[in-house]
C-alpha cells in the first residue's frame, strides 16, 4: 500500500476551497492547510498506479499550481 | 502491511510533507516514532537522474532494494520536495526487462555471452579498424547522463591513449548552442547566477522554455517567489500555449525563429529610449559582428569559420536601425506597443529582471545567436552577475553541466574550457594525463550530427553508445538508423540498462549499471556538483560504465591511463587539477560526499554564488565590482554581439503548410527508456499524440482523438489528435513529443543545424498534416 507526502501550491486566497475539494478524493488526506497558502497531505492507494491517477488528478484541481512529493514509500508493493 | 505501520508510515509522510513546506513546527509526529517508522530502511543522498535541476533525493534501502524516495530536506535546490517523476525514481531500476548479460549478434539474433568474450569482440574490432583505417575510424558516443567519472574516462582513452578526436556527446544536441554563446560572450561556459536568482528577482522572462513542465521544480520556486511578492511578473514568451503560459502573468504568442528578430527590437527601444546603462558599457562592454548568411549545416562535412570583428557603439546601433518596433511586429506577430512595453520593463531600473531558456533558443540553427542576444539584453542594462538579475540558461540533462561541458566530452574539447585546437591546451592535459602531447589530435572531427553522417558514408566503422538513444534522438533519424545497419565493417555497441531503439541496431549490447547502482557525480545547471555513493547492487551480470571503458582502454594496452585502484575518487582528484586556479575549481573529493552539491568555483572550501562578481567570485578583488575575467583577449569585458535575423532552413509552404515543434512532457524522460519502463506512468501518458490547433483541425475535418498522418520531407507519422492536452498549440503549428519509442517524431525532424555550436533544430520543421 504505497504512502506518499505531498505539498499542494494553490493560487492565492484559493487553499481553502482546494483543500475541501482534494480531501474529498478518495485516498487523499488533508493534515495541514499552511497560512502562506500550501496544503499538506497524505496520499495512499492500493498500487502506484492508483496513485499515479490520485496525485495527476491532484494537479488538474481549480486552483492548483504545483504538486510536489515529499515522501513516498512502498515497501510492500510488488514490482 | 500492518495498521500501525501504515499508521506511522502516513505520520511519517505528512511530517516530510510539513517540513519540506517550511511548517516543521506543525510537525504531528514525536521523534521516537520516528525512528520506529523507518525500522530497517537505511538512507543515502543522491541528486535526481532527470532533469538539469539536480533535486536532490534521499534513498530508502532495505534488503538491498530501494523502498522508499523522499525529497532531500537539506538539498538547498529542491529544500525536501521533489517533483512528480520523483515517484518513479526507484521504479525504473525494477522493469521487467532490464538488461543482465553481454549479448552478440549472430546469424541475425542477439545471442548471451560473457563479458570476456562480449569485450575480446569489441576490442577486436577497434584494433583491426584502428589498424586498417587509423584511429578517426572508430568512436564513442556518449551522454550528458553519463557520470563525471565515466565521461572522464572515455575522454581520457579516445583522445590520451586512442589518439582520436571522435567522441561526442548527445549533449551537443541539447546545450551546445548555451555553450557557444557562453564562449562567444564571456569566454567561459556555464552561468554567472544561482537558483536564488528565481527567489530573489521579481521579473521573469521566459523564452521558450515551459518550465512548468521541463524544470518544474525550478518553476515552483518562482511561483513561491511570486506568492510571497505580488510585484513578481511572469512574462511567458512561446510558439504554444503551456502549463506555464496559464501560469504566467503574460504569454506572448510569437512566429517561430522570430525571437531573433524580437530581442534585437527590444534592443533597439533600449538603445532608441536611451535606457541602456552606460557607465556598465564603458566599463564592462565590447561589441562585434560575425558573419551573416553563415549555413544551415544540412551538407555532410559542413564547415563553418566565423570571423569576428571589434565595432564601435555606432555601428551597434546602426545594426539595430532596422528592427524599429513595427517591423518587427509585421514579422512575429508581437504587436509594437507590446515590444516597446517590454523592452521598458527590461530596463525597468527598478526591477530585478532574468531571462530563462533552454531549447527554444539552443535547438535552433541560430542557437548560439540566440543565447548572445539574451545577454545583450542584460549587457546592455548591466542586469547581470547581481543576486536575482541574471540572464540564466537552463540545462536539460542533470549533467550536461558536470559531464560534458566541464570535462570537455566533445571532439574539440578538454577540460575546464580547454580545446584540442590550443598547443598550449594540449600540453597541460598531457602533463596531467603523463603522455606525450603528440598523442592528442590538434584537429577536431566531427559533432555529433556529423559523426553519424560519418558512420552511414563509412569514415566511421566501430561507434560506442553509452547512457544515450540516438537512434530515436537523432533527427532525420531514418537516415542514421539505415547508416547504422549497412555492414561493410560497421560495428556498433550499445551499453544501457533496458532494450531500446538503439540497442535493437547494436551488433554487441553491454548491461550497465543504473543510478544508484554505482558510485557517481554530476552537475546540475547552477554549477553545483553533487556526489553519490552506490547504494544497491546493479541486477544481474551487469556492470558500470567506467569499469565497461577502462576494460576496453585495458585490453586496447592502454591500461597504463586508468592505474586507479579506487577509480572514482582518484580520477576526480586527477580531473579537478585541470580547472585548479582558472576560475573552474573544484574541491577535494571528500567534500562532496559530506554537502549537498557545492556550486564552482571552489576556493579554501567556499563556493561561489556568482561569477565575475565582487564579494562573491574570489577571483574578484575587492573594488573591482564585476570583472569577465576569462575573456583576457577582451581586457575583462563582455561582448554585445551584432547578430542579425535570419530565417530558418525550411519554412511552412504550400505543400508542407504547418510548423512542427517537438518537446517534452512533465511525466516522460527523454526517450522514455526508463521511464515507459514504470507501467503506472506509461499508463498515465501512453503513446505520443499530435497537439494543433481547433481551428485546423475543423478545417482537416479531425475530431478529438482523431487520427491525423503527418509528413514532412524526411518522415511520415500517424497519431492521435489531442485538441484537450495541457499544450495548446497556435494556428499553423503542431507540436509532438519525443518520448514514444513506437511513434519516433524524429524521423521528422530536419538535421539542420547552427553552424556554430553544431546544435540542430528540432523546434522547427515543415509538415503537411491530413485526417488519417
Amino acid at each position: 500500500m504505497p504512502v506518499s507526502g505531498v505539498v499542494v501550491t494553490c493560487f492565492s486566497g484559493s487553499s481553502a476551497e482546494v483543500a475541501e475539494r482534494v480531501g474529498a478524493f478518495d485516498g487523499v488526506e488533508v493534515h495541514g492547510v499552511l497560512p502562506d497558502g500550501q496544503i499538506v497531505a497524505v496520499v495512499e492507494a492500493d498500487t502506484v498506479q492508483g496513485e499515479v491517477d490520485l496525485v495527476s488528478r491532484l494537479h488538474e484541481v481549480d486552483g492548483v499550481i504545483a504538486v510536489r512529493l515529499a515522501y513516498h514509500n512502498f515497501e510492500d508493493v510488488e514490482s | 502491511m500492518s495498521l500501525s505501520r501504515r499508521d506511522f508510515l502516513k505520520a511519517t509522510a505528512a511530517a516530510a510533507a510539513f517540513a519540506a513546506a517550511g511548517a516543521a513546527t506543525v510537525n504531528p509526529l514525536r521523534p521516537d516514532d520516528a525512528e520506529a517508522a523507518e525500522g530497517g530502511i537505511t538512507w543515502g543522498k543522491a541528486p535526481c537522474r532527470f532533469c538539469g535541476t539536480g533535486c536532490g533525493v534521499l534513498v530508502g534501502v532495505k534488503n538491498g532494494r530501494v523502498v522508499a524516495t523522499k525529497g532531500d530536506p537539506q538539498a538547498p535546490v529542491n529544500k525536501g520536495l521533489n517533483c512528480i517523476k520523483g515517484y518513479f525514481l526507484s521504479k525504473i531500476l525494477y522493469g521487467k526487462d532490464r538488461l543482465t548479460k553481454p549479448l552478440i549478434r549472430k546469424g541475425g539474433k542477439m545471442v548471451e555471452a560473457s563479458w570476456d568474450e562480449a569485450m575480446t569482440l569489441i576490442a577486436s574490432k577497434y584494433q583491426e579498424s584502428i589498424a586498417k583505417h587509423g584511429p578517426d575510424s572508430v568512436a564513442i558516443y556518449g551522454s550528458g547522463q553519463w557520470t563525471i567519472f565515466e565521461g572522464y574516462a572515455a575522454l581520457k582513452l579516445f583522445k590520451g591513449g586512442i589518439g582520436t578526436n571522435n567522441i561526442e556527446p548527445n549533449a551537443r544536441l541539447c546545450m551546445a548552442s548555451a555553450v557557444t554563446g557562453f564562449m562567444t560572450t564571456f569566454a567561459s561556459d556555464e552561468p554567472m547566477g544561482c537558483y536564488d536568482d528565481l527567489d530573489l528577482g521579481d521579473t521573469y522572462f521566459l523564452w521558450g522554455a515551459n518550465m512548468a513542465e521541463a524544470h518544474p521544480v525550478l518553476f515552483s520556486r518562482m511561483i513561491d517567489n511570486r506568492l510571497r511578492n505580488p510585484r513578481v511578473k511572469i512574462i511567458d514568451f512561446g510558439t504554444r500555449r503551456t502549463r506555464t503560459s496559464q501560469m504566467a502573468d503574460q504569454y506572448i504568442r510569437f512566429n517561430p525563429q522570430t525571437d531573433l528578430a524580437l530581442m534585437n527590437a527590444l534592443a533597439h527601444v533600449i538603445v532608441r529610449d536611451k535606457l541602456y546603462d552606460e557607465k556598465f558599457l564603458k566599463d564592462h562592454v565590447v561589441f562585434k559582428k560575425g558573419k551573416e548568411k553563415i549555413g544551415y549545416g544540412l551538407e555532410d562535412k559542413f564547415k563553418f569559420a566565423d570571423e569576428p570583428k571589434l565595432i564601435s557603439f555606432d555601428d551597434y546601433q546602426a545594426f539595430l536601425k532596422p528592427y524599429t518596433p513595427e517591423y518587427v511586429a509585421g514579422l512575429s506577430g508581437v504587436p509594437a506597443a507590446k515590444i516597446v512595453e517590454l523592452a521598458h520593463l527590461y530596463a525597468d531600473k527598478s526591477r530585478k529582471v532574468n531571462s530563462l531558456w533552454t531549447m527554444g533558443f539552443n535547438q535552433h540553427t541560430r542557437g548560439t545567436w540566440a543565447n548572445n542576444l539574451a545577454y545583450n539584453l542584460h549587457l546592455l542594462t548591466g542586469k547581470i552577475c547581481r543576486p536575482g538579475e541574471n540572464p540564466m540558461s537552463l540545462t536539460g540533462q542533470p549533467s550536461a553541466c558536470g559531464t560534458a561541458r566541464e570535462v570537455g566530452t566533445f571532439t574539440h574539447r578538454l577540460p575546464a574550457d580547454m580545446v584540442v585546437a590550443n598547443p598550449e591546451h594540449r600540453a597541460k592535459t598531457a602533463r596531467i594525463w603523463g603522455i606525450d602531447p603528440a598523442k592528442i589530435p590538434a584537429k577536431p572531427t566531427y559533432n555529433a550530427v556529423e559523426m553519424f553522417r560519418a558512420l552511414d558514408r563509412g569514415d566511421i566503422k566501430v561507434v560506442w553508445i553509452q547512457v544515450t538513444n540516438p537512434f530515436q534522438s537523432l533527427p532525420n533519424l531514418n537516415r542514421y538508423r539505415k547508416g547504422a545497419r549497412k555492414g561493410d565493417g560497421r560495428f556498433v555497441i550499445v551499453s544501457d540498462i533496458y532494450p531500446t531503439r538503439s540497442t535493437e541496431l547494436a551488433d554487441v549490447i553491454l548491461p550497465s549499471a543504473g543510478w544508484i547502482e554505482k558510485e557517481g557525480a554530476f552537475g546540475n545547471a547552477e554549477r553545483r556538483t553533487q556526489q553519490w555513493f552506490k547504494l544497491v547492487n546493479p541486477p544481474g551480470e551487469a556492470r558500470n560504465d567506467l569499469w565497461q571503458t577502462m576494460e576496453l582502454a585495458r585490453r586496447l594496452g592502454h591500461g597504463n591511463l586508468f592505474p586507479y585502484k579506487y577509480p572514482e575518487k582518484e580520477i576526480w582528484e586527477e580531473y579537478r587539477k585541470f580547472g585548479e586556479g582558472q576560475g573552474k575549481d573544484l574541491a577535494p573529493y571528500e567534500a562532496y560526499t559530506k554537502a549537498r552539491g557545492l556550486r564552482w568555483p571552489v576556493v579554501n572550501g567556499k563556493e561561489t554564488r556568482y561569477r565575475y562578481a565582487e564579494e562573491y567570485d574570489p577571483y574578484v578583488k575587492p573594488g573591482e565590482g564585476i570583472r569577465f575575467y576569462k575573456n583576457k583577449a577582451d581586457h575583462n569585458k563582455a561582448v554585445i554581439w551584432a547578430r542579425p535575423y535570419e530565417p530558418a532552413p525550411e519554412v511552412p509552404d504550400k505543400k508542407y503548410p504547418f510548423w512542427l515543434c517537438t518537446g517534452r512532457v512533465l511525466e516522460h524522460w527523454h526517450t522514455g527508456t526508463m521511464t515507459g519502463r514504470v507501467p503506472e506512468l506509461k499508463r498515465a501518458y501512453p503513446a505520443a499524440v499530435c497537439e494543433m490547433h481547433p481551428d485546423d483541425a475543423r478545417r482537416l475535418g479531425v475530431k478529438h482523438l482523431g487520427k491525423v498522418r503527418l509528413t514532412s520531407r524526411r518522415g511520415t507519422i500517424v497519431l492521435n489528435l489531442d485538441l484537450n492536452g495541457r499544450g495548446k498549440a497556435e494556428k499553423g503549428n503542431v507540436f509532438v513529443a519525443f518520448f514514444d519509442e513506437n511513434k519516433m517524431i524524429n524521423e521528422l525532424c530536419i538535421d539542420a543545424y547552427c553552424p556554430i555550436s553544431g546544435e540542430p533544430d528540432y523546434k522547427k520543421c515543415a509538415v503537411r498534416v491530413e485526417k488519417a
